[in-house]
């Protein structure tokens, strides 16, 4: 394909559909099927986006989309808007992060507005994706992610509710907001029990609620087992559950090494993976405080 | 007489030591020479048992004052060889007992197949544990597989009843369209007919005045 070739033309179609519109604003192009002119420079200003697509020009096809999507706007056709928007905060993930969602912004607004929770949500989620990767503002992603998570649960799609839930567990705990994390952990727990498809993956909720609980305080740690156990009696038998006994034990003798131990023997079995060996290590980090040795 | 009482004396002291070193030696020995040692013993035993029986007619062809001592060495060379006896008796049981072992143990280095054996078995032990420890974590690895699959799964029935009860909703508010189209529909060509009557009306209306006009004139 013909990249310089499709960016000129494409230059071309934009300044085209400048003219347009800037004709139209005038008295006489307004009386004269104004709105005609309108629609059909939005219409290349989409093309001309599409073409600076092609040619890689990510911020310049993230502005001809804008562009289209003010005249949509002023068109009243909401939904053309919407998507305009949305395509150019495609555009613009590869090229400029911070445009990206404010143009992802706008759209979700106009979904709101509309009443569409389900793709406001989508495009939050993806709002926080790229906080989580590439603006690194774990802060600011946690609070799409909970947007997303409430127009789930609005929607009544619980499963992604949960998806959405989990994240900001995650999250919340790596920042140390162990208290939120802990319920959004119960409260997901408690919903999956029932449900004979999601009932397998309970177990593991329990489990990292009661590491959150351990990191906090310990005594906590063993009220909330045996609060599960009592609620989830298939959580007794699971592997975990061991491991967070001989963890305790550990704990309560205030030996680090018995501690590493069971970690290890848990870990043979089952990788485990970043979060939870994170989480790990800040318990043991606390043991070995308390003792004040180094082992 | 007594010189070869004498004689028999010392041939009976060699033989005895003798035989007392073969029954020692026996049941230490391989099956072939055990064999040997043991028919060695049994001439010996012979020979020992004749050399008595002469020592006997010696003794008794000895004047009776002197008969006393010889009488009590000869007794004391009896028990010798009773006892002889037995031990070589006892030697050949444990004989037998060898040859036992040595039918259920293969051979005389016993104790390094043992080992051997041993060292098998653990290494087969190590074998199975280990298989049985991936065959765990596999298991464990399909749980979590197993997991995800259903969370997926879930997750695309919520979709999928969303999606069902969207149609149904699409589907009404079509009906609903098309309903109210065909009522525009009917108001148009209501509207249309009342044009073209009201048309019809002024068309007359003035054709009659025309009318009336050139009448009245």
């Amino acid at each position: 394909m013909d990249n310089s070739g499709k960016e000129k033309e494409a230059i071309q179609l934009m300044a085209e559909a400048d003219k347009k519109v800037k004709s139209s604003g005038s008295f006489l192009g307004g009386m004269f099927g104004g709105n005609n002119k309108v629609e059909e420079a939005c219409e290349m200003y989409a093309r001309a986006a599409n073409m600076f697509k092609m040619a890689k020009n990510w911020s310049a096809s993230g502005n001809a989309f804008c562009q289209a999507a003010r005249l949509h706007m002023q068109l009243q056709n909401k939904h053309d808007s919407a998507t305009s928007y949305v395509d150019a905060g495609n555009a613009f993930k590869k090229a400029d992060p911070h445009e990206a969602i404010k143009c992802l912004n706008a759209a979700i607004d106009i979904y709101t507005d509309m009443g569409r929770f389900t793709i406001a949500a989508k495009h939050h989620i993806t709002i926080a994706e790229v906080y989580e990767s590439e603006l690194v503002d774990i802060e600011k992603a946690i609070a799409h992610y909970e947007q997303a998570a409430d127009y789930y649960k609005g929607e009544e799609s619980n499963s992604s509710a949960n998806k959405c839930l989990l994240k900001v567990a995650t999250y919340s705990a790596q920042l140390e907001q162990y208290q939120k994390a802990i319920e959004i952990y119960e409260q997901v727990g408690t919903n999956t029990m029932d449900n004979p498809l999601l009932k397998y993956s309970a177990k593991e909720y329990f489990f990292k609620a009661s590491l959150c609980h351990f990191i906090v305080d310990e005594l906590n740690a063993k009220l909330a087992i045996g609060k599960y156990e009592e609620m989830f009696p298939a959580y007794s038998d699971s592997r975990e559950c061991k491991l967070l006994k001989k963890l305790l034990e550990a704990y309560e003798e205030q030996n680090a090494e018995a501690f590493t131990e069971a970690v290890k023997e848990f870990d043979s079995i089952s990788r485990l993976d970043q979060w939870l060996t994170t989480m790990l290590l800040r318990i043991k980090k606390t043991i070995q405080g308390d003792e004040g040795d180094l082992k | 007489m007594s010189s070869d009482f004498e004689t028999y004396e010392q041939d009976f002291g060699t033989l005895t030591a003798e035989i007392t070193n073969k029954i020692g030696r026996i049941p230490k020995l391989a099956a072939e020479e055990k064999t040997q040692l043991v028919l060695n013993v049994d001439k010996q035993l012979e020979e020992v048992r004749e050399l008595l029986e002469q020592m006997d007619l010696e003794v008794r062809e000895i004047p009776i004052q002197s008969r006393g001592m010889f009488n009590s060495r000869l007794k004391s060379y009896k028990q010798e060889m009773e006892k002889l006896e037995k031990d070589f008796k006892r030697s050949r049981i444990a004989y037998s007992d060898e040859v036992r072992n040595e039918l259920l143990r293969e051979d005389g280095g016993s104790s390094e197949t043992q080992r051997a054996h041993l060292l098998d078995n653990t290494e087969s032990l190590e074998r199975s544990s280990r298989r049985l420890d991936a065959g765990y974590q596999i298991a464990v690895e399909t749980e979590q597989v197993g997991q995800e699959i259903l969370t997926n799964l879930a997750t695309d029935r919520e979709k999928i009843q969303r999606s069902r009860d969207r149609l149904r909703e699409t589907d009404a508010n079509l009906g609903k369209s098309s309903r109210i189209l065909t009522g525009m529909l009917r108001r148009i060509i209501q509207n249309r007919i009342l044009v073209f009557i009201l048309g019809a009306i002024i068309l007359l209306t003035i054709v009659l005045a025309l009318y009336f006009n050139l009448r009245g004139h």
